[in-house]
């Protein structure tokens, strides 16, 4: 039923989705205490998603973001078709007036395959959105993994031994996100302390979080390294598509090399270094005043009369 | 080379450090513990909302705990509005004397001061969303609000006070939350601040240390009247496990957003903004110091006292704009070292030179 997707659209992923999804099921999951197994498949919510771009310029050659951000209002485990519509309609409407670039976009549930029961939902959400995309987080936590266990179908007319049906097929996706959501994905991942702390346990916080992608940045060279390696000895055969995407990376490097950024970022980094000096200025201040008083407190009291004047 | 197992032990380190408890320690402990805290046990609800042992100790709540998906809600939220105050709603439940968030939805309102009215028109879109919520599955009630202060601090400004005593005299229990979204990315750590007010006339019997902040000159008056009519809670942060699992695997797509992020070019306006507002505030002390110096010496100790604390504020502000500004420039520095220097040697795409770059030129 999965093959991949020829449209052309790529897909962005806010982590807001994600996580959305996981505490649906999380919640889900909970209220019936009774432990369910992961087959517990069935809860079926509808997916509000924003969309940055116009309508008109989705094409499938250009292929542009569409962010998502998700909201569930779920039906009740099983849905029929037209009670899901018309809770959705109602639901619409009002999230229209919070979010008036939003749209609905698709559907999500949990699961670990797409079947054919959730082509019928499909089907029934094509009245609002003429091609829905339908998310499926598959929840059985496996230590193991390296990648995300949520995959991204969109529908398809194919034709299938004479009859044209809909089938989901995948797409790609990447994640995006905002600066302010990165931070507070990191925040609530890593348990970042959250009040001020000591300039010092900051400074480590900040630096700890570039060292982490560094690192990754790193391992992943490593990997590209090692294949180059293999495939120049022989042991691969060679592959001459990546052998040009390997060139053409590195040929980006390095990033900028002009005379104008490298003006534009000294002038930014005196910037800094000035304003270091400066808040090193007040300190400076800071302390002399308080010194100062502290003298004039502890031994100028008897000259004090008519109109000495003080330090400052 | 496995980049989590340093990244998990900085991590405990960290909570060893800043005593983070996490909810229910989730890191290692059954799944079933650290998602018991998503069970809604609605007799149980019931039950306190009758007792109301609030209703005697002002002092009462003292610990919030928001979920993820809550703050992540709110501050994307706030984010949104820009430089506009938005505000919301948090849905949730107590739990002794802790209330707990778990869902946050914003409200289709904007501005500050028609806030109060405006709070009329959106409860229509609330009672809507309830509705829809129960069918949803989501059995929790409204215990809060919050709202965005963007650029200018966690704190209770006199409306959001009022606004808050009213909540708390009809609506108990009740919380008010405020995020500041733009000090927020600056500093790279979730500016927020959780509120409860005491009721009118109440005076606290000690007065709780809060934490300093920067506060704007245009709104430092505004601050300073009403700052002791509301005390500070404690906020930690929960997540299911299956949210720590999919975060964990998050991070091997969103390292590239972190090494790609310039908090130096993003956030120019806001540094700009507010250097301007400490030179105002060093040129406010001087000219009060320099009034002391004519003033008589039995009054002038009190007021150089008052000085003093004035100057050490300006330097401690200053110092935390800087530290920002030599954080994003140092994120700049190391970037252009990692990505520019290839001139330098040809090996250095392969070479394991991960934290080292910063002697290398």
């Amino acid at each position: 039923m999965a093959s991949s997707s020829s449209s052309g659209l790529t897909f962005k992923l806010h982590p807001l989705v994600i996580v959305n999804i996981s505490d649906h099921y999380t919640r889900v999951k909970s209220q019936s205490l009774p432990p369910h197994s992961a087959a517990d498949a069935s809860s079926l919510p509808l997916l509000l998603r924003l969309e940055y771009s116009d309508a008109s310029s989705v094409s499938s050659a250009a292929a542009p973001s569409r962010s998502s951000t998700a909201s569930s209002f779920s039906t009740t485990p099983p849905p029929t078709p037209s009670t899901a519509l018309f809770s959705r309609k109602s639901k619409s409407s009002v999230y229209k007036k919070v979010f008036p670039h939003f749209y609905i976009l698709g559907w999500y549930s949990t699961g670990s395959d797409a079947q054919e029961s959730d082509m019928i939902i499909h089907k029934a959400l094509m009245d609002i959105n003429e091609s829905p995309v339908y998310v499926l987080l598959n929840p059985s936590i496996n230590p193991a993994q390296k990648d995300l266990p949520i995959t991204i179908y969109e529908s398809e007319l194919h034709v299938i031994d004479g009859i044209p049906q809909l089938i989901f097929v995948r797409s790609s996706y990447t994640i995006e996100t905002v600066e302010a959501e990165r931070i507070s994905v990191d925040h609530v991942a890593h348990l970042k302390p959250s009040d001020g702390g000591s300039a010092a346990t900051q400074l480590a916080a900040h630096l700890t979080g570039i060292h982490s992608a560094i690192k990754m940045l790193n391992s992943r060279i490593r990997v590209l390294h090692h294949y180059l390696l293999a495939m120049q000895k022989g042991d691969i055969p060679c592959e001459n598509s990546l052998l040009r995407q390997v060139s053409s990376l590195l040929r980006r490097l390095p990033a900028i090399e002009s005379e104008k950024f490298q003006d534009d970022f000294l002038m930014e980094y005196n910037d800094t270094l000035l304003i270091t000096y400066l808040a090193m200025f007040t300190n400076c201040s800071s302390t002399m005043n308080e010194l100062v008083d502290k003298f004039n407190t502890a031994y100028d009291r008897q000259g004090r009369r008519g109109g000495r004047t003080a330090f400052i | 080379m496995d980049p989590f197992s340093s990244a998990a032990i900085a991590r405990q380190t960290w909570e060893l450090e800043n005593n983070i408890v996490s909810a229910g320690e989730a890191s290692d402990s059954s799944a079933a513990a650290s998602d018991a805290i998503f069970y809604y046990d609605e007799a149980a609800q019931a039950k306190f909302q009758q007792e109301k042992p609030w209703a005697n100790d002002p002092h009462y709540f003292k610990r919030v705990k928001i979920s993820a998906l809550a703050l992540l809600k709110m501050v994307v939220h706030a984010r949104s509005g820009g430089t506009i105050e938005v505000m919301g709603l948090m849905q949730g439940k107590t739990d002794g004397d802790a209330i707990i968030v778990m869902d946050a939805f914003a409200l289709p309102v904007e501005g500050t001061e028609t806030r109060v009215n405006a709070q009329a028109d959106a409860y229509e879109y609330m009672v809507d969303y309830s509705q829809t919520n129960k069918q949803a599955g989501r059995l929790e009630n409204v215990v809060g609000w919050y709202h965005s202060h963007p650029g200018y601090g966690c704190w209770l400004s006199g409306i959001d006070v009022s606004t808050q005593m009213l909540n708390q005299q009809y609506q108990e229990p009740f919380l008010a939350v405020v995020i500041d979204p733009t000090r927020t990315v600056s500093a790279g750590k979730v500016d927020i601040g959780a509120f409860r007010t005491y009721p009118d006339g109440y005076k606290p019997p000690d007065e709780p240390v809060s934490e300093y902040q920067t506060i704007p000159l245009n709104k430092i008056e505004d601050f300073g009247v009403h700052c002791k009519q509301y005390y500070a809670l404690d906020i930690t942060y929960f997540k299911s496990s299956l949210d720590c699992h999919l975060l964990d695997l998050l991070w091997n797509k969103y390292w590239v957003n972190t090494l790609s992020s310039s908090p130096l070019l993003g956030n120019g306006d806001y540094f700009a903004g507010q250097i301007s507002d400490l030179a105002e505030k060093i040129e406010q002390a001087e000219n009060q110091l320099s009034h002391s110096r004519f003033g008589s010496l039995l009054a002038a100790p009190q007021r150089k006292k008052e000085e003093e604390s004035q100057l050490t504020k300006i330097t401690r502000d200053s110092a935390k704009i800087t530290v920002e500004q030599v954080h994003g420039l140092m994120s700049q520095v190391i970037k252009d070292i990692l990505f520019n220097s290839v001139r330098q040697s040809n090996k250095s795409q392969a070479e394991p030179s991960g934290p080292e770059p910063m002697v290398e030129t």
